[in-house]
């Protein structure tokens, strides 16, 4: 019988900003993570899959495997390596493990994300976001520190589409008020809409709650067979159904789309996933979006075929993103309350929809059966989806 | 208090931190474009085979993957789409406001080149406003040249400006 990948579990440290350095966040995840699955011990996982980005800059840690495998008490026999894709890295982690012990080329394998970005000087990793984009053309022109293209994409947005910040406004609000509970998301702070809208600026037209804050933070989980799951939890499984990465561009100059709030390459992603995951954007009970400004979520629920293009603004304004609406979205707070240690983030948004699944969110969904988690990476370079069930593609 | 550098750093220049591209010839290929931005001219590379004109310069054309290409010449001048202005917490190495715009020179595979937009006070653009090339030098670094020494090399660095003087 064909090997089938599911989430097994999951579990985050506190994030925010951390008196800790990389290692400790990363042992602390680890630490969530087996506490989820009392069944599972570290001698048993035989992989390990590290996403980290910021490592190299502000940890001054390059293969950071062997690091994390040795503080965490691991010895994976299977892979045991480390992948960067920035915000989505943590995403790309669970895929790669998904292909491996689908192929029967590991059995239990554990990614783990994180970063740890407040360094004793702040200068420090500002200036390592030079580093985030195509450094030598777009980190040359001050595009490092991504709300200056977030503020352009918005004002596209508006200019193409009627959008008001009122729209942009609702989706810190619903975002923020998902996490005021949560004990583990960085922003645990009750939001109005009065707030949101007289926030002070960071690059016009986005305010303070329209940008994730700076983050550290890590988070893991175990990647297995359907089959091995069986004989270690009596919770619903929860496979990924179907995963599509798309890259069409990394310089801004050879964006996709018609114009920055035109997300072809979002589509693109989404068409596969759904493709491979035999599901529709109406079978979508639950999703996970990377709201890493307010913007990107309004534009995402467009591409993702949450609503029609260019009615993303009011979609998320009507609260059709809240619990009761047609998609609630980042029901754990998303990158713009939990924060966005951008390996951990994917890892987070996982475990969020695996909770969805299987019934015990904070937020729960009813009836959820299929989740979806999204990600952007870099500026605006790559779109990275997973599509979660709780049964299997048949 | 003098702030120190890392002691064993002290004069030293790290270039792998630096912000902009190390564009000396012993190290990059596509070399041609910034000599060429030091003569005021914005350039990039067209494929001698199948004709595509990529943008950065390559030296692999990425349609046809052949290495027959040549320079050639892009619009200099081009027209506001869409900016953005940074007034405060501009990050280390740009001056405020930090403006960005998506240009239009005219031209494949320039349309929508997103740059900098410097000699330009807050407030003062519009869209649809005529910008210009403006090239400009930046930090030179040491190259280790064995028994030479160590050489500085000169490095030019690019942005656009409003045609029209604020």
């Amino acid at each position: 019988m064909a090997r089938r990948a599911v989430i097994l579990a999951g579990g985050q440290c506190k994030w925010g900003v951390r008196e800790a350095h990389l290692v400790d966040l990363f042992q602390e995840a680890a630490k969530a993570c087996f506490d989820d699955i009392p069944t599972l011990k570290p001698k048993d996982v035989d992989g390990l899959i590290v996403a980290t980005s910021y490592a190299g800059r502000c940890s001054f840690q390059v293969n950071t495997a062997p690091v994390i495998a040795e503080r965490l008490g691991l010895k994976p026999t299977s892979i045991c390596t480390r992948c960067d894709t920035l915000c989505a890295g943590g995403s790309t982690g669970i895929i790669l493990a998904k292909g491996l012990v689908e192929a029967g080329m590991a059995d239990i394998v554990m990614v783990a994300g994180g970063e740890k970005l407040y360094t004793p000087q702040k200068w420090e990793v500002f200036y390592s976001e030079l580093a985030s984009v195509d450094h030598d053309w777009d980190g040359a022109q001050g595009m490092g520190l991504p709300p200056p293209f977030f503020a352009l994409t918005a004002k596209e947005h508006m200019k193409h589409y009627g959008t008001k910040k009122e729209d942009l406004a609702a989706v810190s609000v619903t975002n923020y008020n998902y996490a005021v509970d949560n004990p583990v998301a960085q922003m645990q702070k009750a939001l109005t809409l009065e707030e949101a809208m007289n926030a002070p600026e960071v690059v016009p037209p986005l305010t303070l709650y329209d940008c994730c804050p700076i983050t550290d933070g890590a988070a893991a989980c175990i990647i297995t067979t359907d089959e091995i799951a069986k004989k270690l939890t009596d919770r619903p499984l929860v496979y990924i159904r179907g995963v599509a990465q798309v890259c069409l561009n990394s310089v801004t100059a050879n964006f996709p789309g018609e114009h920055l709030a035109d997300w072809k390459h979002l589509r693109v992603a989404a068409e596969k996933a759904y493709k491979v995951a035999k599901v529709s954007p109406s079978d979508i009970k639950v999703a996970q979006t990377h709201d890493c400004f307010s913007i990107s979520e309004v534009i995402e629920v467009e591409e993702l075929g949450f609503c029609k293009k260019g009615e993303g603004g009011s979609f998320c304004s009507s609260g059709q993103i809240r619990i009761g609406g047609k998609v609630p979205i980042n029901t754990d707070g998303g990158l713009l309350a939990c924060g966005h240690p951008f390996g951990a983030t994917g890892i987070r948004q996982a475990i969020e929809i695996m909770k969805q699944l299987q019934g015990r969110a904070r937020h729960q969904v009813k009836d959820a059966d299929i989740g979806l988690t999204h990600n952007l990476s870099g500026a605006n370079a790559e779109h990275t989806i997973l599509i979660y069930g709780r049964e299997p593609v048949k | 208090m003098a702030i120190l550098g890392i002691p064993i750093l002290e004069n030293l220049y790290p270039v792998t931190m630096d912000m902009w591209p190390v564009q000396a010839k012993e190290f990059n290929r596509i070399w041609q474009f910034y000599e060429n931005l030091k003569q005021g001219r914005f350039t990039t590379t067209k494929c001698k085979d199948c004709g595509k004109v990529a943008y950065p310069p390559r030296v692999v054309c990425p349609d046809c993957y052949s290495e027959n290409l040549e320079y050639i010449d892009l619009p200099t001048k081009g027209k506001v789409i869409i900016f953005s202005e940074e007034v405060r917490g501009v990050p280390l190495g740009f001056e405020s406001p930090l403006i960005h715009a998506v240009i239009d020179l005219g031209v494949e595979p320039v349309r929508r080149l997103l740059s900098r937009i410097v000699n330009c006070p807050a407030g003062y653009l519009k869209e649809g406003d005529e910008v210009q090339l403006c090239v400009f030098p930046v930090p030179s670094h040491p190259i280790e040249k064995g028994k030479q020494g160590t050489i500085m090399v000169d490095r030019v660095f690019f942005a656009f400006e409003p045609v029209k003087k604020p």
